[in-house]
Parts: structure tokens; C-alpha cells; sequence
């Protein structure tokens, strides 16, 4: 594990979880790597927040869930994109462009 | 599908906890396998991934919470929650559902009696299109036709799809190896299918069977093909014998078969009416006749198109009878329950009114207790609890009181059915059949829900203020405005109970002490009604009867013995109208029927047997009943109309207008002879002499004794016994024929009284609670008024005086509604006004001290306050 890695900028675990669904359907622990990966080792997802924020998600109806058999056939929950979900992580995403578009700003300017 | 099972599990609490755990376990495998592939050995590769996961219970339970609660997880929290508040104060708890169960039994038991005489729908097909259609005269209380002009009518009538009749109902005898007496029906034979009745076995007869001298067929009821044969289906098409008559059985009527004019039948026969001399005949045979309205017709509309058929059957009527025939088209449920209906509506609105104080009571108390508890309200709604989330516990707090209610208050009024069946007089519509069905138990659920809903939304639109969070004991004279007015409304609403029942229980009173005109005490009578079978001359009548007095005649104790055929002061009589009565010497009036005029045969000593006093002539003689003469007494009341100013006695009549000619012998005082409540008709009395013209299948000894009741009517039953062990006896003291003419209004009378009392003790119970709470609330400034030297009898003052001034407030209110209210029950009402003054001036006063009372208790403990404990009370 690489000691580089930072914590989670609050609130933007949804929009990374979202965005990691909306390529395949994933089980949690898939879920983690992929974000670990694609970051470089830099974004680590603890679980104490993952599986939380997943059953907070399917809460609000932005994710689905559904038990299937995983590469080495044990049963895992599988967790993909709904409609609903589709439209927050679009308009999550436009809010996060804005937002850092926003910060990058302020520190270049400094 | 898949929607709607994750539908349905999103009712359930989040994932079961199973699921939470094998998608975490999966978690720490993974991570597992990850770090044997990373060059662990396998027990370390489990460790490692376990320290990386962390806490597993923690995460578990992060992941609960993280979903919102459904509806079932807050009903259930606020169940619990409920509980324990009720736990915590069970008083409270108790108290509030007795008086609950108090007004949901009640309106429940009466509800289920009432149900039928006013809201359920009749049992045949589309009842709402039944009527009764018929001519209103004074000889007949309910509509009737006649032979000559009903053919008429069913031919040419437009509004309806079913137009058909009945002769009505009739003693008829089973004469088999097992004989019975039976009510049979005669019927046209449309009747079944228009009031959409199919057999349950069987057919029903053709037309071709309803003529005269047709082979005799029949239905039977379904109890009578149970009690009597068994339940056995082969009996459709077998032969039985009534009257005599061989008879075929072609049906059985469906169980839940009720005669439309809701007379008990066993048998329903052909009226084997000839059509044609019917039509011919003047009159013709009465009939009752039921129809079928067209969809879409409405009552005025039939009445009106009817007119043309109605014009012409009037002209047929004898000209000086026209103006007092009516036509009539009313809907059967009226037929059926005319006089009932207006006393199941008081019945029904008493117990609506106790179920209101009822309802008030509880409100009051959950206010009382929304005041101590507004502290915890506020906490609540400090850490976050939305007021939609307040309003919700609120009311599942007080639906779960309603609900339990409505449970205690179901067996209260089974309770409460199986003594209104005891005590209930013959004659209540349908009471015997009433119980807690479906439909009355969706009944109690709803009135307790929308009962807990009106108690439960005022406690729970109460909005907690910051304020309650800072002191230490809440104020509760907030909602006391609330409270006050509910006990206005208790005062008022029982003042209207308690005037109805006060107006009812002096009616009831006055009807029971009103002049009879004869003596009722020590005398017996024994009705007995001859069978066709055994006794179908009147000579073979006569004889019996003969047999049976010389018998009875030689009982000790027996003071005087009549015959007559029937009995004073109400029941089956003889009548005719007045004008039917021909006087010698005199032409017959020319306008008017007169009225009815009842009569009697009686034999001499019946007079002497119930001691009715002659006032002017003679009494019949022993030696009359031998004569060859007819001789006749007439009432005070018909001397008087057929004789105003001349001596009645002396006089001829021929009442009927044909047969023999009587000898007016004498005048007697009026004895009551239409019930007790009804005006008396006019009546008199034919001798009934020792010969067999004189007698019918239908006699009453009369029995003037000095002996016990009890031991007389029992061998009066053996003497008849011995001469005729078939013969069905009806023995009543004329005591207890007079009470139970009184059946109905005792009835009424009872219940209305309860539910008085109820209400009254309810009300008392409210101001009771209002007053003591108040006074709690106010220790400490009661205290302070003494400090600063305030007596203890103003203190008593000032706390009495708020209760009497909502006592008088309530009390106004209730004397102007329930002057308004008795008015409408003014027909139950007998030998007394609906604005007696001197019964609401008692009802009113009675309550005022009633509730004085209540208040006068906690007025007294607070002027025992110390004043010194009162400062500091907190």
C-alpha cells in the first residue's frame, strides 16, 4: 500500500462510486480496487466508509443491488447504476467541474 | 415483478443483517486471496485483510443506519415507544381505554340492532327498487288493494317492471304424523321472482298453478325442511298434507328468505285467486302488493303515473268513503320498519353522543397528559425529529388507545347484545338476529379509528416551544382553553341525553298509569285458537269451548269465568267502520266511514270478569246467552257518536249491514282497546250466545280468581289438556298482557336511561379531570394567594367558581339543543310535551348538581392547600 495515499475529500466518495459504476456493474470490494487503481494508489476507500455509502446510495435509489456469482463463483452483491443514479452522477459531475474549476482559481491566483 | 418484490422488501427493515454479513465476509476473502497472491502465507493473508477492514460491527451497523426507517421499523418504534409511555402511567392507559371501550360498546352493541332497520340493504335482488304500493284507509294501517281493482292496476301500470301481490299470511295446520301449526303465504305466482328470490331447491309454482282448484303445491322455508324433514333434498316432489290437503312440495326457499312484510312463514302456497271474478267482485280480496320500480323511475314518478288507475279504483269506492282513501307508493324498508325507524334513530344518535363525551373524556386526558409531556416533545424536536414525525407518534399513541378501545368495547358489546336480546319486548325488528359480524365489526375499527383521530389530532397539532425545554415543570394551562370547551360540550351533550331520557321515562311513565277502564289484577286469561283440522264446525267449536268452561268452572278459586275472542287493551280485535253500522229508524250517513269501530263477541260475565262498569242499561244476563234474541253494549265512546243526546239503550243496530238485527242493552265505560298508546276506538260488544253462529275458532277465557297466578294457569293448562293434549294454550295474567303492550317504550326507555347515565357519569368524569388538573397547575399561585391572605373559602370560591361558570355555559348550550332535539322525538313521546318544563328543569338542575359535585372535590383539596408546601411545589 503506498504511503502516499490521502483521505477522501468529504462528499466525494458518492460521486467516485457512482463514477466507477457507471462503467460495469461491481461488487464492493471490486469497487475499492478500481478507485484505488485508477488513482495511482492515491484515493484509498476505506471500508468503514464504502459499504456505508453504498447502502446509503441504494437508499436513495441512485444504485441498485443484486446478488450474483463472482469470477471465482462465490456469491457477491453486485451493485450497479440506476436511471436516477445516471442523472446524479451527471449532475454531480457538472457540480464537481464547477467547484474545482472554482478552487483552481483561487490557487492560481495565489 | 422484480419491482415489486424489491418493493415489497423495501417495507422490511434495510438487507437482513445475513446479507450485510456475507457481502463484508466476501469483503475480508477478497482481501485475503489479494494478499496470498502478494506473497502471504494464508493465516497471515486473513489477518492482514482483517486489520484493513476494521471494525466489522462497527461497519455493520454504519451500514443500517445509513438507510431511512420504513414505514413498518417507525410504526414499530412507535409502538414500542407508546407502550412504554402507557407502561410508565398506566392510570392514564386504563382509564383511557375503559372509557373508550364504554362509548365504542355501546355504539357498536346498538349499531349492530339499528343496522338493519336503517342502513342494511334489504335481502332481495336490488332492494332499493322495492315498494309497497297500495290504498291507505282507515280500516288498515298499511296499504292495501283489492280484488277488483288489482288486476286492473297490474295490467295497464307503466313504472314498473314487477307489479305483484299477496293475500298476506295465515294459520294453516300441518296434519301428518308430526303436526305443527304453521304461518302460511298465499302469493301470485310472480311474487318469488319479483322480489328476485330464486328457490334453493326446487322451482317455484306457474301460473297455471295459482288458479282455483289447481293441485295444491307449495314451498317451504328452509328452517321448516330442516326441522321438520330433515334437510332432506328427495322432499321436493313429495306429497305432505296441510289442512287436510294432500299438498305437492315443489321447492325450498333459500335460508336467508324473509316475508316482505317480515311476517314469520313457513310455507309459501299459490293464493289461488279466480282473476276473473275477482275483477268482477265489489270488493274483491284484499291484497298486499309489492313492486319493482323501472331502473331510473323514482317514487314521486310511479305515484304520479298511477293516478289515472287510482282515480278509477276510487270511483268504484262507495262515494261518501272517497275523500279518506289515499294512495300509497313507499319503499319496502318503510313498510317494514315505519314505527321502529325514528326510535333506532334516537338510539343511535344517544350512543353517537356518549361515544362524543366519550371521545372528549380520553382528548382531555391526552391534553393533561401532552402538557406534562411537552418538555419531552420539545427534547425530541431539539435533536431533530420533524413535527411530521411528532404529529405521526402522536397519533399511533392515540390510535393504539382506540384501537385497544375498540377491543374491550367489542366484548362489551357482545355483552351488552346478549341483554338487549333478553330484555327486548317481541317486536324489534330483526333484534334477535342481531350480532358482530364483519360488517359491523369494520364498523367498531372505523369509529375507533376516526375516534382517535379526532381525540389524538388536537394533543398532536400542539407544537412544543422552546420554552418547555427550559423549565423545569411545564405550564399546562396552555391547552386548558381546549379543555374547558370539551367540557362545555361534555355538559351539553349529556343535558340532551338526559332530557330525551327524562321526556321517554315520564311518557313511559304515563303510560303505564293511565286509566285502563277495566281491573287487571287477579285475572287470567287462556287464548286458544281451534285447528281447522280437528274443529271445522262451528258446532264441534262451540262444544269444546262449552267442555272447557263447564271444566274450568268447577277449579276453586275461580270467581268469575268469561269467553270472549279477544282481549282488551290492544292485539287482535275485531273492526269495521263506523258507518257500517245500521241504527233502526235511521237512513245511513251520507259522508265519511266514521272511523273504525272495534268489537267483540264476549259472553255475559265479561264485564263482571274485568270489571268494566256499565253506565247506563244492564249487563248481559246468564239467561241471554240462551235467547233467541240479539243483544249488543256499546262503549261510552260509540254511544256517544251514534247517539248524541238520546238514550242509546233501547235502540237497534245491525253492524255489518246485513245479518240479525241487536238489542242495545246497555252502555259500558271505554277500556283502552288500541294499545296503550293509541287512541281508543270506539267499540262494542256482542253477546256471545250458546249457539254454534255465535262462535269461531278463536276464544280467550277470561278468569276473575283469588288464587295465585301461577298455580291457576297451570291447572287451567292440565284441565284444557285433558280434554284436547294438542291444542296449543297462550296464558297470560292481563297484568302481564298490559306490560308487555308497554315492551317496546320500556325498551327504549331502559337503553336511553343507560346511556343517560353514562353520558351524565362520563361528563362528571371530565370536569372532574379538568378541575383537579387545573388545580394542580395552580398550587403555587393558590399558594401565593393564601400567602398574601386569601381565605380558604375564596380559594374554594375562586376554584368552584370556574367550574360552575363552564357547568353553566354547557348547561345553556345543552337546555336550547335538546329543546330543539326533543321535538323531533315527539312522536315516541305519550301524554307529555317534548318541552316539559318540568323535566328539564330537573334534567338541568340534576346535572348542575352532578357536576357541582365534581367540581366541589378538587375545589376542596386545593383550599386545603398548605400554603406553605403550595410555594414551594414545583
Amino acid at each position: 500500500m503506498s504511503p502516499q495515499s490521502s483521505e477522501l475529500l468529504q462528499g466525494t466518495l458518492d460521486l467516485l462510486i457512482l463514477k466507477t459504476l457507471a462503467l460495469e456493474p461491481m461488487h464492493g470490494w471490486g469497487i475499492a480496487q478500481r478507485i484505488q487503481q485508477v488513482s495511482k494508489e492515491v484515493l484509498q476507500v476505506g471500508q468503514g466508509s464504502l459499504y456505508p455509502a453504498l447502502h446509503r446510495l441504494e437508499a436513495q435509489g441512485w444504485i441498485s443491488s443484486e446478488w450474483a456469482a463472482s469470477d471465482n463463483n462465490r456469491r457477491a452483491r453486485f451493485y450497479s447504476l440506476t436511471r436516477k443514479g445516471k442523472k446524479q452522477l451527471e449532475s454531480e459531475l457538472a457540480n464537481w467541474e464547477r467547484v474545482s474549476g472554482a478552487i483552481a482559481l483561487i490557487l492560481g491566483r495565489i | 415483478m422484480k419491482q415489486l418484490l424489491s418493493r415489497l422488501r423495501s417495507l422490511l427493515p434495510g438487507h437482513p443483517p445475513a446479507e450485510v454479513d456475507e457481502e463484508l465476509s466476501f469483503h475480508i476473502e477478497k482481501q485475503t486471496q489479494a494478499n496470498i497472491v502478494a506473497g502471504m502465507i494464508p493465516e497471515e493473508a486473513h489477518r492482514q485483510a482483517m486489520i484493513a477492514f476494521g471494525g466489522v460491527e462497527s461497519t455493520r451497523e454504519a451500514c443500517r443506519e445509513q438507510r431511512p426507517l420504513s414505514f413498518f421499523e417507525t410504526l414499530f418504534y412507535d409502538v414500542r415507544y407508546g407502550l412504554r409511555g402507557f407502561r410508565r402511567s398506566p392510570m392514564f392507559a386504563v382509564t383511557a381505554i375503559l372509557t373508550l371501550a364504554i362509548g365504542i360498546g355501546t355504539t357498536t352493541a346498538v349499531f349492530s340492532v339499528v343496522d338493519r332497520i336503517l342502513f342494511r340493504s334489504l335481502p332481495y335482488a336490488h332492494p332499493d327498487r322495492l315498494v309497497s304500493v297500495g290504498l291507505v284507509a282507515p280500516i288498515e294501517p298499511q296499504e292495501f288493494m283489492l280484488g277488483s281493482s288489482y288486476y286492473e292496476w297490474r295490467d295497464h301500470q307503466t313504472p314498473f317492471q314487477a307489479f305483484t301481490s299477496t293475500v298476506g299470511v295465515d294459520q294453516c295446520d300441518l296434519t301428518e304424523h308430526n303436526p305443527a301449526r304453521l304461518s302460511c303465504a298465499g302469493v301470485e305466482s310472480t311474487f318469488l321472482p319479483a322480489i328476485g328470490i330464486q328457490p334453493m331447491l326446487g322451482r317455484n309454482f306457474t301460473a297455471d298453478e295459482d288458479r282455483p282448484n289447481a293441485p295444491n303445491v307449495v314451498l317451504i322455508s328452509y328452517e321448516l325442511w330442516r326441522s321438520q324433514y330433515g334437510g332432506d333434498a328427495a322432499i321436493v316432489g313429495k306429497t305432505i298434507s296441510i289442512d287436510g290437503q294432500t299438498t305437492r312440495v315443489i321447492g325450498v326457499l333459500p335460508p336467508a328468505f324473509e316475508f316482505p312484510t317480515l311476517e314469520h312463514v313457513d310455507v309459501i302456497g299459490p293464493q289461488g285467486l279466480d282473476e276473473a271474478a275477482q275483477r268482477k267482485a265489489m270488493p274483491g280480496a284484499v291484497m298486499f302488493v309489492f313492486a319493482r320500480l323501472k331502473p331510473g323511475v323514482t317514487i314521486e314518478q310511479a305515484s304520479a303515473a298511477l293516478q289515472p288507475e287510482f282515480q278509477q279504483a276510487l270511483n268504484a269506492a262507495p262515494p261518501q268513503f272517497r275523500k279518506e282513501i289515499h294512495l300509497r307508493v313507499r319503499p319496502l324498508r318503510d313498510r317494514q320498519v315505519h314505527e321502529a325507524r325514528l326510535a333506532a334513530w334516537v338510539l343511535l344518535a344517544a350512543v353517537i353522543a356518549v361515544l362524543l363525551i366519550a371521545c372528549a373524556n380520553v382528548a382531555s386526558l391526552l391534553l393533561a397528559r401532552a402538557a406534562a409531556r411537552e418538555r419531552e416533545l420539545a427534547v425530541r424536536s431539539a435533536l431533530g425529529a420533524s413535527r411530521a414525525r411528532l404529529i405521526v407518534q402522536t397519533l399511533t399513541e392515540s390510535l393504539m388507545l382506540a384501537l385497544a378501545g375498540a377491543l374491550a368495547g367489542s366484548l362489551l358489546a357482545l355483552a351488552l347484545l346478549h341483554v338487549f336480546v333478553a330484555i327486548a319486548p317481541e317486536g324489534i325488528p330483526f333484534l334477535q338476529r342481531a350480532g358482530l359480524d364483519l360488517r359491523i365489526i369494520s364498523f367498531t375499527i372505523a369509529v375507533s379509528v376516526v375516534c382517535g383521530i379526532l381525540f389524538g389530532i388536537v394533543p398532536a397539532l400542539q407544537q412544543p416551544r422552546a420554552e418547555a425545554l427550559a423549565r423545569r415543570v411545564s405550564a399546562g394551562l396552555r391547552h386548558h382553553g381546549l379543555r374547558q370547551s370539551l367540557v362545555i360540550v361534555q355538559i351539553a351533550v349529556s343535558l340532551v341525553l338526559l332530557a330525551c331520557a327524562s321526556l321517554l321515562l315520564r311518557s313511559f311513565w304515563n303510560l303505564r298509569n293511565q286509566p285502563l277502564g277495566m281491573h287487571a289484577t287477579s285475572v287470567l286469561t287462556a287464548s286458544l285458537s281451534l285447528g281447522y283440522q280437528r274443529y271445522p264446525k262451528p258446532e264441534q267449536q262451540l262444544a269444546f269451548v262449552q267442555q272447557v268452561e263447564a271444566r274450568l268452572r268447577r277449579l276453586p278459586g275461580v270467581n268469575v269465568l268469561a269467553i270472549s275472542d279477544s282481549l282488551p287493551p290492544g292485539g287482535w280485535h275485531h273492526d269495521h267502520i263506523l258507518a257500517a253500522i245500521r241504527v233502526a229508524g235511521r237512513p245511513l250517513p251520507a259522508e265519511g266511514t266514521g272511523g273504525t269501530v272495534a268489537w267483540r263477541w264476549v259472553t255475559a260475565d265479561y264485564f263482571r270478569a274485568l270489571a268494566i262498569p256499565i253506565v247506563e242499561g244492564r249487563p248481559f244476563r246468564e239467561e241471554d246467552e240462551s235467547s233467541n234474541d240479539h243483544f249488543i253494549i256499546v262503549s261510552k265512546l260509540l254511544a256517544e257518536r251514534m247517539f248524541p243526546g238520546q238514550d242509546p239503550v233501547g235502540q237497534h243496530l245491525q253492524p255489518g249491514l246485513d245479518g240479525p238485527w241487536y238489542a242495545v242493552v246497555g252502555v259500558a265505560q271505554d277500556v283502552k282497546n288500541n294499545g296503550l298508546a293509541a287512541d281508543d276506538e270506539p267499540e262494542y260488544y256482542r253477546l256471545r250466545r250458546n249457539r254454534a253462529e255465535d262462535w269461531s275458532r278463536d276464544s280467550a277465557v277470561i278468569i276473575q280468581t283469588s288464587m295465585p297466578a301461577r298455580a291457576m294457569g297451570n291447572w287451567i293448562r292440565a284441565e284444557i289438556a285433558g280434554l284436547d293434549p294438542t291444542l296449543p294454550v297462550n296464558m297470560q295474567t292481563m297484568d302481564q298482557r298490559v306490560s308487555q303492550m308497554a315492551g317496546r317504550p320500556r325498551f327504549e326507555t331502559a337503553l336511553l336511561g343507560l346511556f343517560a347515565f353514562v353520558g351524565v357519569l362520563l361528563a362528571a368524569i371530565g370536569i372532574y379531570g379538568v378541575i383537579s388538573f387545573m388545580v394542580t397547575q395552580r398550587t403555587q399561585e393558590i399558594g401565593v394567594r393564601m400567602a398574601l391572605g386569601a381565605t380558604r373559602a375564596d380559594v374554594l370560591k375562586l376554584i368552584a367558581g370556574s367550574g360552575a361558570r363552564l357547568v353553566a355555559i354547557g348547561a345553556a348550550a345543552g337546555l336550547l339543543a335538546s329543546l330543539l332535539i326533543a321535538r323531533l322525538m315527539a312522536s315516541l313521546l305519550f301524554g307529555i310535551g317534548p318541552a316539559d318544563p318540568l323535566t328539564f328543569m330537573a334534567v338541568v338542575l340534576f346535572l348542575a348538581a352532578v357536576a357541582l359535585v365534581a367540581t366541589w372535590i378538587p375545589a376542596r383539596s386545593a383550599a386545603q392547600v398548605d400554603p406553605l408546601v403550595a410555594l414551594r411545589y414545583e
